[in-house]
């Protein structure tokens, strides 16, 4: 009786301990633009974020433990991006960060988290050099499963020029990070193909008449317009070709799925050209399973998830941190690093299957062979023809 | 310095020291560093808005001038901290200049829309000029080396808290000094200050410029405080913060700057969580229960004054507990918080609080005995009966109205000259036209045989020419002694330099105006409130003051409009006994009095004006017979009128 | 040739909505000597507020365009009388120039927020009335909605001024211009025509508002950037002449279109407001404007 008492103790104590140290939660931070002319992505990608993490948290959470989201919303502005990296880091103690959406956020804030050898997964930001920034110091904190600017543009150039047969192109990029380092991606891809774009013009967030950009490309010569900026934008490019009465395709990066463009545009988005990694598709029971979690959760307008992208993005970015840290079977900086550079589990994600996705040296997950062309369409965005 | 602020000051370093060893988090130093980088603007904010009255909506522009100029410095050519600091400083303060030369010479609205127009150029340069400031990308720099050593994050902390107490005492003694009375004087009233021979347009671009430098020290603190700056940061909601953070805090205080940068740093993060935010607006809102039962307890409001902030703070605390997320009512908060502000608490929290200890403003005390200093000097050159001032035609038309048609007035050195006429006849439009306050249309005035009709009125009173107003013109604001000691401005050579490291020089000059000072109230009869706020004294005295304060200039000539205008009949004894001992100086005066027992006792010469024109001149026995001059008072004969003949004129 | 004709046109209908903007400016300074800071944001809520009505974002749309004009104007009105009630009134009162700037600067910046919370933070379109395409006067291209703005902005002023003349209100308003306190003793309530020159300088504005959102994207912030540009033209056109407002508008947007196109999008603004500082320094009352010399 006595020595059953002290047992039944004894479990209980052990068990309540356990149980204690167990509800200790893992704190994720999500850093990305909510408000502003990003959201429709850093919603999206919060959003995807969330239901991964409800998903995990569902069957027991990750080494027993269940995942936190910290949220912090950046409104895509660089210094934003640096204040929230030093709170997260610093007040809040995350273990890793999923997000960036603009890649001049990325750049600015990545290296306070490599300072504190706290890994970052990228989910949407598609700047080339994001994951290159600390590439030539010995361990490298950044990782990305989001189709980056190099593989987008040659897509982008291969579209109008092989495929189009266009010889004679405009650039029309926003003055970010995201869209100078764009475009310079462009100019790249066009010199390997022998090509010169006959204008290359620039604009402001928040600009609205794009009549001189465009009035320069159209007496230039341009048969088509390349684009590097995100939707509000790109729609008044849009609209501004139909009020000169100019109107030539758009070639441009993925950022012309975003639901701004498709709803400010009209029909004068029609028939834009993107490439994606993902579109709002049921075609796999992954992601049937994934769109409608989705809308029952969020109940977008229309049925229509504004970036279809940033939330599959988002949702596998989280399954594969999760992977990592059970892997590495603890929370620190260093081991999730490792384990995901070596990760051993086949994930099952909703834009891919990752099979060792990582190595030391290579940080990006996301490769060309499953990028597609997507093209709008009536006000959605399917599969380009 | 007396006790308190000795023992203040002495726990505000102990905390500034201690804070980084009792709270080691990386994220709560940094805080602390943009509290004191903010702290840094906001001295110098308070210079501009505060003491000089000026609404500047640009100073985020300069701010990103400070910050630009030490980025695009370490970025572009590695340059050290001790070159882009002070960089940073001339930068901005050469950007203060270029906006404060033009825009200065228009008040008010205009000012506020050149300032506005100003901190967008700077924001749409800085993103454009990529070239130079990489636009909308950014600049990263990493934290400075000084003396070969990479400073880490604490010793950067330490540098600019070292920084920013130096700022304090610099701008703390500029506002003591002879700058800080011109500064406070041309708010006051720029009319009189201009004739006290302070330049109210120079001292406001000396006042921007100031402000503009602290600006610029403190942006090029912060870019190296944030490791990166981009165009967005400086924009107009910054510019907003920092005049509601001046405003809440308290203007012309140091320490509201830095209660006003403690405010507006923590907001966001105090707005980013609800529950801290129901936690304080619920407190506030028992703060505003107790403070309003206080104040009608002790009957220093109304329940009418005291309904609308406790409704305010009540209301705020139960629409905190309706939302959820606050942050996105972010600015509404700000907004309302200015509203209120600007409304209820319109001297801050720290001008509030003193409010409620009974403390007034802080004044140095006056020097206790004038210890046989003059006054005044006798007046220096020209032999007495020569001609001083010589008005000649001169012609005063606003639109089609002549307020003065060729009116020659020449006054003899040493005379006491009356100036009479009915209301309107010109008298005071003369006065102006003296001083300089107006141009005339027509006609030149000389004075000590050279023209002086063109020049500013400042510098007519630095050549001689002082007066009093019709209105009473004091700075309200100022002690007695402070307004005769702005009188006294044109004895300091003094220049910024001197004030900043109070050299011997500046030392001594301050020492002898005192005593000056004293002297001269001394001699108006004021000594006894020489500790008195202007605008709290009775109104005869105000116009003694006015008088004293005019005599600080040392003048050859001393205009005075109607000083006897509402005195009792003893006090208009006083006032011409003073007048006498005044031209016992060798003083020129120009006496316009509506008195004429004052007029006529005093003056030498009499002219009289009606309608713009001199009508009579001469002795005033003369005068006062003269039927034009009769006519002119009293409105005509009434034999013109068919009335009954008047008395045989005496 | 056609591209600098083109840049006119668009330059003379930008310079229409910153001329509309720079009268109401106008009305109020000339009665009180006051400013609306926030006037950017009445022509911003005006063009929400007309949206609202006209498109499907509110569960409309409820009216066509004609209808929701005045609907707005009268929304505009009662915007301009809360602004005055909060913002101004109580600064007249304790004669605080410092505090009608502030706090209709806070009265703007609570307007901007809230707009934010009730429509978004991203900019929406606004159904045009008129048909977008383009048609051509001498070579360039011009929207019928850029014609309808100038017409609009030409009329509202002028249904203005006939007003001030020809109405016995409108003598009021001008006697108030002229010499508040003289207006007052001839038993004209001049608190009440300072209210009513805000009401009427908030519904303009408001006018403006859903004459320019078919031309541009609507959302919160359309009114910062718009408020700025008419104070440039309100100083550079002088602050008591209509005519100038006009002028000034004309000179700021075609500066603004030909320096995007000739020299770069990013620096068009930039033109303006150097104009604004140079008037200032030179000859502060603005080109049209009558110096005042100040009476002591």
């Amino acid at each position: 009786m006595n020595f059953k008492l002290k047992l039944f103790v004894a479990t209980a104590v052990l068990g309540f301990s356990a149980s204690a140290l167990a509800a200790e939660p893992i704190k994720i931070g999500v850093a990305g633009p909510f408000t502003g002319g990003s959201a429709p992505m850093g919603v999206s990608m919060r959003d995807g974020v969330k239901l991964a993490v409800a998903e995990i948290n569902a069957k027991g959470g990750v080494l027993g433990r269940p995942l936190q989201l910290i949220e912090r919303d950046d409104e895509a502005k660089n210094e934003r991006g640096v204040q929230i990296a030093q709170e997260l880091i610093n007040k809040e103690h995350v273990v890793a960060t999923v997000g960036y959406i603009n890649t001049g956020v990325a750049l600015a804030s990545q290296r306070f988290y490599q300072d504190a050898k706290i890994p970052v997964m990228n989910n949407v930001a598609t700047g080339s050099i994001v994951t290159k920034q600390f590439a030539d110091q010995p361990e490298n904190y950044i990782f990305r499963n989001s189709a980056n600017d190099t593989i987008q543009s040659s897509m982008i150039v291969h579209e109008a020029i092989e495929n189009r047969k266009f010889k004679k192109v405009a650039i029309l990029a926003d003055s970010t990070n995201y869209g100078q380092l764009g475009r310079e991606d462009l100019e790249k891809a066009l010199e390997k193909k022998g090509v010169k774009a006959v204008a290359v013009e620039k604009y402001n967030l928040k600009d609205v008449d794009m009549t001189p950009q465009l009035l320069k490309a159209k007496q230039a010569g341009a048969e088509a317009v390349l684009t590097y900026g995100i939707g509000p934008e790109l729609a008044q490019i849009a609209n501004g070709m139909e009020k000169l009465g100019w109107k030539v395709p758009m070639i441009g990066s993925w950022t012309l799925s975003m639901g701004n463009f498709i709803d400010n545009a009209g029909k004068n988005g029609n028939g834009a050209r993107m490439p994606q990694t993902f579109i709002q598709d049921p075609n796999t029971p992954k992601r049937k399973a994934f769109i409608d979690a989705y809308v029952k959760a969020y109940n977008p307008p229309n049925g229509r998830m504004p970036s279809p992208v940033s939330a599959a993005q988002g949702y596998d970015s989280v399954y594969l941190l999760a992977a990592a840290i059970k892997q590495a079977g603890s929370t620190d900086g260093p081991k999730i690093k490792a384990a995901l550079e070596s990760l051993s589990e086949k994930i099952d994600g909703v834009v891919t299957t990752y099979n060792k996705p990582y190595t030391k040296d290579n940080h990006e997950a996301i490769t060309a062979d499953i990028t597609v062309f997507g093209e709008v369409k009536d006000g959605h965005v399917v599969l380009a023809k | 310095m007396n006790k308190k602020i000795l023992a203040a000051s002495v726990i505000g370093l102990a905390v500034l020291v201690l804070y980084p060893v009792l709270i080691p988090n990386p994220y709560y130093v940094h805080l602390l560093e943009t509290i004191l980088i903010y702290a840094i603007l906001l001295f110098g904010l308070d210079i501009v808005v505060g003491y000089t009255g000026q609404v500047s909506l640009g100073h985020a522009g300069l701010f990103g001038i400070g910050s630009y100029v030490s980025g695009v410095l370490v970025f572009k050519l590695g340059a050290p901290i001790w070159v882009a600091l002070p960089a940073s400083v001339a930068g901005a303060a050469f950007f203060g200049a270029v906006l404060a030369l033009p825009a200065l010479r228009v008040t008010g609205p205009y000012l506020a829309m050149v300032t506005l127009a100003f901190g967008t150029i700077i924001q749409i340069l800085i993103n454009e000029m990529t070239f130079l400031t990489e636009g909308p990308m950014g600049i990263k720099i990493a934290k400075p080396t000084l003396l070969g050593h990479k400073l880490s994050p604490v010793e950067f902390y330490y540098l600019v808290a070292v920084l920013m107490v130096l700022s304090l005492i610099v701008v703390h003694r500029i506002l003591k000094s002879h700058l800080g009375r011109a500064f406070e004087a041309l708010r006051d009233s720029p009319i009189a200050s201009d004739c006290m021979g302070v330049s109210v347009y120079r001292y406001k671009v000396y006042a921007f410029v100031i402000s503009a430098g602290l600006a610029g020290l403190a942006g090029g603190l912060y870019a190296y405080s944030e490791e990166y700056i981009s165009p967005n940061t400086y924009n107009f909601e910054l510019t907003i913060m920092f005049l509601l953070a001046m405003i809440m805090g308290g203007r012309k205080t140091r320490s509201g700057a830095l209660i006003g940068a403690l405010i507006v740093v923590m907001l966001p993060s105090l707005l980013a969580d609800i529950e801290l935010f129901r936690q304080i607006a619920v407190a506030a809102a028992v703060l505003g229960v107790i403070g309003a039962a206080i104040a009608l307890a002790k009957k220093t409001s109304t329940v009418r004054g005291v309904i609308v902030p406790l409704a305010a703070t009540i209301g705020m605390a139960a629409f905190s507990f309706k939302l959820e997320n606050i942050v996105d009512w972010r600015l509404t908060i700000f907004g309302l918080m200015t509203l209120f502000v600007v409304y209820y608490l319109q001297e801050g929290i720290v001008g509030y609080l003193q409010g409620l200890f009974g403390k007034g403003a802080h004044h140095v005390h006056a020097v206790a005995g004038a210890g046989g200093v003059k006054p005044f000097e006798h007046a220096q050159g020209g032999a007495p009966g020569s001609v001083l001032l010589d008005a000649q035609q001169v012609l005063m038309q606003f639109g089609g109205l002549k307020a003065l048609n060729q009116v020659n007035l020449t006054v003899q050195q040493g005379a006491v000259h009356g100036l009479i006429g009915p209301n309107g006849s010109g008298k005071s439009t003369m006065m102006n036209v003296l001083t300089g306050i107006y141009r005339p249309t027509g006609g030149q005035v000389q004075f000590a045989g050279a023209v002086i009709s063109g020049r500013t009125p400042s510098q007519i009173a630095l050549g001689g020419v002082a007066r009093t107003f019709q209105n009473v013109q004091l700075f309200g604001e100022m002690t007695a002694t402070e307004n005769v000691l702005v009188g006294l401005h044109n004895t300091f050579r003094s220049n910024v330099a001197d004030v900043m490291l109070q050299t011997p020089r500046c030392k001594q000059e301050e020492a002898a105006a005192r005593a000056r000072a004293a002297a001269i109230l001394e001699f108006v009869g004021l000594s006894g409130m020489a500790n008195e706020e202007a605008r709290n004294l009775p109104y005869g005295k105000q116009r003694l003051l006015e008088i004293g304060r005019a005599l600080g200039l040392s003048p050859r000539l001393l205009l005075l409009d109607e000083p006897a205008a509402g005195l009792t009949a003893p006090d208009i004894k006083e006032l011409m006994a003073i007048i006498r001992k005044i031209r016992e100086h060798g003083i020129t005066v120009i006496l316009i009095e509506h008195h004429m027992d004052v007029v006529m006792a005093l003056s030498d010469t009499v002219t009289v004006l009606d309608f713009g024109q001199k009508i009579c001149e001469g002795a005033p026995a003369t005068v006062q017979c003269d039927p034009r001059v009769i006519d002119a008072y009293l409105g005509g004969s009434s034999e013109a009128h068919g009335g009954i003949a008047p008395a045989a004129a005496t | 040739m056609d591209i600098l004709l083109q840049l006119v046109f668009s330059g003379i209908a930008l310079g229409m909505i910153y001329a509309v903007i720079a009268f109401g400016y106008q009305l109020t300074f000339a009665t009180s000597g006051t400013l609306n800071f926030g006037q950017g944001e009445a022509l911003m809520l005006g063009a929400l507020v007309g949206l609202s009505l006209v498109s499907n974002i509110h569960g409309g749309p409820y009216m066509h365009y004609l209808l929701m004009i005045p609907l707005v104007i009268v929304f505009g009105a009662l915007q301009g009388v809360l602004v005055e009630w909060i913002g101004v009134r109580p600064s007249i009162k304790i004669k605080s120039e410092f505090g009608w700037i502030m706090s209709t600067i806070a009265l703007a910046i609570i307007f901007k927020n809230v707009a934010e919370n009730i429509w978004g933070k991203d900019d929406l379109t606004f159904p045009s009335p008129l048909d977008s395409a383009p048609f051509q006067i001498l070579g360039a291209n011009v929207q019928p909605m850029q014609v309808a703005v100038v017409v609009g902005a030409l009329a509202i002023m002028l249904v203005v001024e006939i007003f001030n003349r020809y109405s016995i209100y409108g003598k009021a308003v001008v006697a108030t211009a002229n010499d508040r306190d003289a207006a007052g003793l001839m038993g004209i309530n001049t608190g009440m025509v300072i209210t009513f020159s805000y009401a009427l300088s908030s519904a303009t504005a408001a006018f403006a508002g859903v004459l320019v959102a078919p031309l541009t994207l609507t959302g919160a912030t359309m009114g910062a950037s718009l408020g700025l540009k008419a104070f440039a033209v309100a100083i550079i056109g002088g602050l008591t002449s209509g005519v100038g407002a006009i002028v000034g508008g004309l000179i700021l947007g075609i500066a603004e279109t030909t320096t995007g196109f000739y020299i770069s999008t990013g620096y068009k603004e930039v033109p303006g407001l150097l104009l604004l500082l140079l008037v200032l320094a030179v000859k502060p009352s603005g080109l049209f404007g009558k110096a005042a010399i100040k009476k002591v």
